[in-house]
């Protein structure tokens, strides 16, 4: 929406907030971790769209992704295994002012926290979900995860994983309700960055996954991509990521995704052996949650602790003299 | 009559010793067969639906639902739609009648008559069907005619719903920023001393437990850590805020009563807007600051000075949009030389006043006099005057066309700034017999009080603001409609008729002088249809004539004289300029088309000489140029060269630096060698903080290979052969 010259004489009084203002505490990742450009990322995406500090939360499950939140100087909530996307959700329904950010992993999404995931795309409430894919159980020191490789030895696969991996981003566009989807891996910091930027600005549910490295357990595993820059699709599109020249030099392989096209976002996720990169799918008219279930109007907390009380008093069970008391 | 006389009638107007000038009874061949508008189902009678998002809907198309929804297609629904009908029907004559009423009301009035004027068993079948109708009969409001009160009660309808629709919001906004401000108070409140104190504190535990509790002892352990944070400045300032928006005046809910904004003259509008323009300010001021102070971005040491200068030039017209506005509602022919001054200054300006200007004459005399059919302001001139000023919101229509603007009225109340709404109501009182809505339509058809609506808010050029596209056949300079008659043999006959301004003054009394009824026997060749007359040179030796039916339908030729001829030309070439406005057959384009044409074709011209002194062969490799130029640029990885010209070509040591992920491998091992920038990626902060061993192992480590060593600085350093070696993957 376009500003009015008050607004943007009062912009121009606000406060002005640098990358610094929202680095928190020094981060624990292991050196070349891929979460440092993730991090790096959203700080940046904090200072150009100048967030107030107190107006942004970053909400995490269990795993090295989990730790996020700490590294923020905003609002945190560090939550439990699987469960940051219900946290995130109470946060967004009763604060629906607020940034809300999601970091989770393969382990946490995919696996305890798989149904909070797919009911979360269908309620599609406003937040930014970064599904950091590292394709193992790093911070327990490297056991099988839902999306690591046919065959990868781990320390509870030690004849390597037998099952096929899950594919998130199928799971994602097949559910309902969905209105965002992205994929981008952490040594382009040029397209995550803009994914970032793109998903922040979707009004809904905007999800992420960023396929990253784990220098510890998985050094090589992208090598591959890595050492083939041709093997990397960006997906590029005027409603999309759009590549710099330099960009494009050094990833020449292209192709143009339109993404309201659902069908044709599965048909590349469903894909081949190169990664493609950029959003996938975007749809702003799917209803949000926080939306549908907004109040008329601004209760005062006079009636809200009536309401409240009103209902509680339905099920108290008066103590005899105290009732009669009541009653009298 | 002779030939010479009729001649002498159109060049001098006068009247053959004995000729009629009467034309009672008559009217336009064209508009003949619409003598009972009460029998057809057209735009009107119209309901303006009460509390709806949609403002109106036509009584046609509310019966259509309603049959849509209850009578069932084919034989099984012929009895209900029969009586529904007949329903509608029996409003519509009731509202033709002058009953005016809300639609709940007529319904049951009518539905009355029609069961009370049938016999037992067909009264009991009647009312079945239209108590089915009635339950499908979701809305109501009042039903309004085509008639000289309409455009007032429309325009009133239209802009009771919008500003009601806006202090809503604002009101709701207004409210929802009390409460916001109430609770930093209570929560300041909460967290002082005395909302720390011993009794506080035990209000806040349920009875059954106070005992269990030392309030005193807990007060004294948390009041040291109360903070009080608002200060007494920020607590004054929301106090005052708070109070502001607690008394405002503009929108209901307040404490104070609501003021008006319906006004009489322009004069009073515009008058009552300056001195209320204080009061606005503070509520804006207020509005603004609490906002601030609810994102609690309000700063004493930025904001105070600001908005200790916040005066009438601070607010733009954005902030003010949600404000009421104010509305005008005049009558043309009693329109003052001082109120039509005022009106102008009142376009010409930026207030939020909405004028509608009704007028019930637009082929009167002007304060000139008569002279070749000049017009007065009123009418429209108006109009196309309110079009100069440039900036005001402009809609002119008849009453006939109302029914389809709504959304223009709509725009024209959105616009920040004057709107004028120019309405021809068609209830002329000199001498016309047609009904309002016939009136009305016939001056829209003849291009005498043209359809169009100028937002200047749509957009920043013509094309975006103008629009004529409501006028019928708008790229014609009169509409052309087929008109079948039976001749005296009683043979069909069907031929092509414009309806022109001579034709719509042939329904006006006032100008029967300007026109000679010839009987069918003096017909003949040399009478041509005026049109022909007022699209350019009158043809030669002829005298024009406009078809009319008489009071029995039969069909008789006026002559028309050349004064009313010269006033059909003037109104074809005000007509032609709107039409130009309006994008259609506009000069300057057409102009410009031509040249841009001739310019083409001296080129192509000059082309097919070069080639016929060149030779073919030469042609042929200028097409395939040409060709090439129409591909799409080559994609970037298909040009090495300009790959090879980006990249630096030194031997000093670089890094790629927007291609950094962030991954702390470099500065991890040389911090001050290696440093993050704004976007925290890495560059070479200083390169004689580190050696030419510490580049390379960094190139080695880091992940996307973006460290280039280039050669060694320190020519002294060990091991420099194998170093260069191990640096070379990566230059």
């Amino acid at each position: 929406m376009a500003l009015n010259t008050t607004d943007c004489a009062l912009l121009s009084m606000d406060e002005d907030f640098t990358l610094e203002d929202y680095a928190g505490g020094i981060p624990r990742w292991c050196t070349g971790c891929g979460d440092n450009a993730v991090l790096a990322a959203f700080q940046r995406l904090c200072r150009d769209e100048q967030l107030p500090r107190e107006k942004v939360v970053f909400v995490s499950g269990i795993g090295c992704s989990g730790r996020f939140p700490h590294y923020m100087n905003s609002y945190g909530f560090h939550g439990l295994h699987g469960r940051a996307l219900p946290v995130a959700e109470g946060i967004k329904i009763r604060r629906p002012d607020l940034h809300v950010f999601v970091n989770t992993g393969d382990g946490d999404c995919c696996s305890i926290g798989t149904a909070h995931w797919i009911h979360a795309i269908r309620y599609n409430m406003d937040m930014t979900v970064v599904m950091h894919d590292n394709h193992t159980y790093g911070l327990t020191k490297h056991q099988v995860s839902p999306t690591s490789p046919t065959g990868l030895m781990t320390n509870t696969t030690p004849y390597g994983a037998p099952l096929t991996p899950l594919d998130p981003l199928s799971v994602t566009l097949a559910a309902t309700n969905v209105s965002f989807v992205a994929q981008v891996v952490d040594w382009i910091p040029e397209i995550l960055y803009q994914t970032v930027s793109l998903a922040f600005h979707h009004r809904g549910f905007s999800y992420i996954q960023v396929l990253q490295r784990c220098p510890e357990y998985l050094p090589d595993f992208f090598d591959p991509w890595m050492q083939h820059p041709e093997r990397i699709v960006l997906l590029t599109h005027p409603d999309g990521i759009q590549p710099t020249a330099s960009l494009s030099r050094t990833y020449p392989n292209r192709q143009e995704h339109d993404p309201r096209d659902l069908l044709r976002a599965r048909e590349i996720a469903a894909g081949n052996d190169n990664i493609p990169v950029g959003i996938f799918y975007r749809n702003s008219q799917v209803p949000r949650y926080e939306d549908l279930r907004k109040a008329d109007r601004l209760y005062t907390p006079d009636e809200i602790k009536k309401s409240f009380e009103e209902e509680l008093d339905r099920f108290t069970i008066w103590p005899a003299e105290e009732h009669e008391h009541a009653v009298s | 009559m002779q030939s010479r006389e009729l001649l002498r009638f159109y060049l001098t107007g006068e009247r053959p010793t004995g000729a009629e000038s009467d034309l009672e009874g008559m009217r336009p061949a064209l508009l003949a067969p619409f003598r009972d508008l009460s029998s057809l189902r057209y735009d009107y009678p119209l309901l303006l639906r009460e509390g709806d998002d949609s403002l109106t809907v036509t009584l046609s198309d509310l019966f259509d639902d309603i049959l849509k929804q209850v009578a069932p297609p084919g034989p099984a629904g012929e009895r209900l739609r029969r009586h529904i009908l007949r329903l509608e029907q029996r409003i519509r004559s009731r509202v033709a009648a002058g009953e005016s009423d809300t639609l709940s009301q007529l319904w049951r009035t009518a539905a009355q008559d029609l069961i009370g004027e049938s016999n037992k068993e067909e009264a009991k079948l009647l009312k079945e069907s239209l108590d089915k109708a009635r339950a499908a009969l979701a809305v109501d409001g009042q039903v309004v005619d085509c008639d000289e009160r309409l455009a007032l009660t429309f325009v009133e309808h239209a802009w009771l719903a919008f500003s009601q629709r806006q202090a809503e919001k604002v009101r709701q906004e207004i409210d929802t920023l009390m409460l916001r401000l109430s609770n930093i108070l209570k929560a300041d409140t909460a967290r002082s001393r005395s909302g720390l104190a011993a009794d506080k504190l035990a209000e806040s535990v349920g009875a059954s437990y106070r005992r269990h509790f030392d309030f005193d002892a807990w007060s004294r352990l948390i009041t040291g850590r109360g903070t009080g944070a608002l200060g007494p400045h920020r607590h004054r300032r929301i106090e005052t805020i708070l109070a502001v928006l607690d008394t405002q005046r503009f929108f209901p809910g307040g404490k104070k009563k609501p003021y008006a904004f319906r006004f009489e003259s322009c004069a009073n509008a515009a008058a009552t807007f300056r001195k209320r323009v204080p009061e606005m300010l503070e509520l804006v001021k207020a509005m603004t600051v609490a906002r601030l102070e609810i994102d609690n971005r309000y700063r004493e040491d930025r904001h105070d000075a600001y908005f200790q200068n916040f005066d009438e030039s601070s607010p733009t017209p954005e902030d003010l949009v949600g404000f009421p506005t104010y509305l005008v509602c005049l009558r043309g022919e009693e329109l003052t030389d001082t109120e039509a001054a005022q009106l102008i200054e009142i376009l010409g300006s930026s207030l939020p006043i909405k004028v509608l200007v009704e007028s019930d004459d637009v082929l009167g005399t002007s304060p000139i006099g008569d002279v070749r059919w000049s017009r007065g302001m009123v009418g429209g001139q108006l109009g196309n005057l309110a079009l100069g000023l440039g900036e005001a919101f402009v809609m002119q229509s008849t009453t006939s066309g109302l029914a389809r603007m709504e959304q223009a009225v709509v725009a024209g109340l959105s616009h920040p700034g004057p709107s004028l709404f120019n309405v021809f109501s068609g209830a002329t009182r000199h001498g016309s017999e047609l009904p309002p809505y016939l009136s009305s339509a016939a001056a829209m058809q003849s291009r005498a009080f043209p359809l169009f609506t100028y937002d200047p808010g749509a957009g920043d050029d013509w094309v975006e603001r103008f629009r004529v596209d409501g006028n019928p056949h708008e790229e014609d300079d009169w509409p052309v409609e087929e008109l079948s008659y039976e001749d005296e043999n009683l043979r069909r006959i069907t031929e092509e008729a414009r309806f022109t301004l001579v034709d719509f003054a042939a329904c006006d009394a006032r100008h029967a002088h300007h026109f000679l009824p010839v009987p069918r026997s003096s017909w003949s060749d040399d009478m041509a249809p005026a049109w022909l007359f007022l699209d350019g040179e009158a043809p030669p030796g002829k005298v024009p004539y406009v078809l009319v039916a008489t009071v029995d339908n039969e069909l008789q030729r006026l002559v028309v004289d050349s004064e009313l001829i010269e006033a059909g030309r003037r109104c074809r070439r005000r007509w032609r300029s709107l039409q130009e406005l309006g994008g259609i057959h506009n000069s300057h384009a057409l102009r410009l088309l031509e040249s841009e044409r001739a310019r083409w074709e001296d080129e192509k011209a000059q082309e097919l000489k070069e080639l016929a002194a060149t030779g073919t062969a030469t042609a042929v490799i200028k097409t395939e140029r040409q060709v090439e130029d129409l591909q799409p640029s080559p994609r970037v990885e298909d040009e090495p060269a300009a790959m090879e010209e980006d990249l630096p070509r030194t031997d000093e040591p670089y890094i790629e630096t927007e291609r950094c992920t962030t991954c702390d491998e470099c500065t991890a091992l040389n911090s001050r060698m290696f440093a993050y920038d704004d976007n925290k990626q890495a560059s070479i902060a200083d390169l004689t903080a580190g050696t030419y061993r510490e580049m390379v192992e960094a190139a080695e480590a880091c992940q996307v290979a973006i460290i280039h060593p280039g050669k060694p600085w320190n020519p002294d350093e060990p091991d420099l052969p194998q170093l260069i070696e191990r640096a070379a993957a990566f230059n």
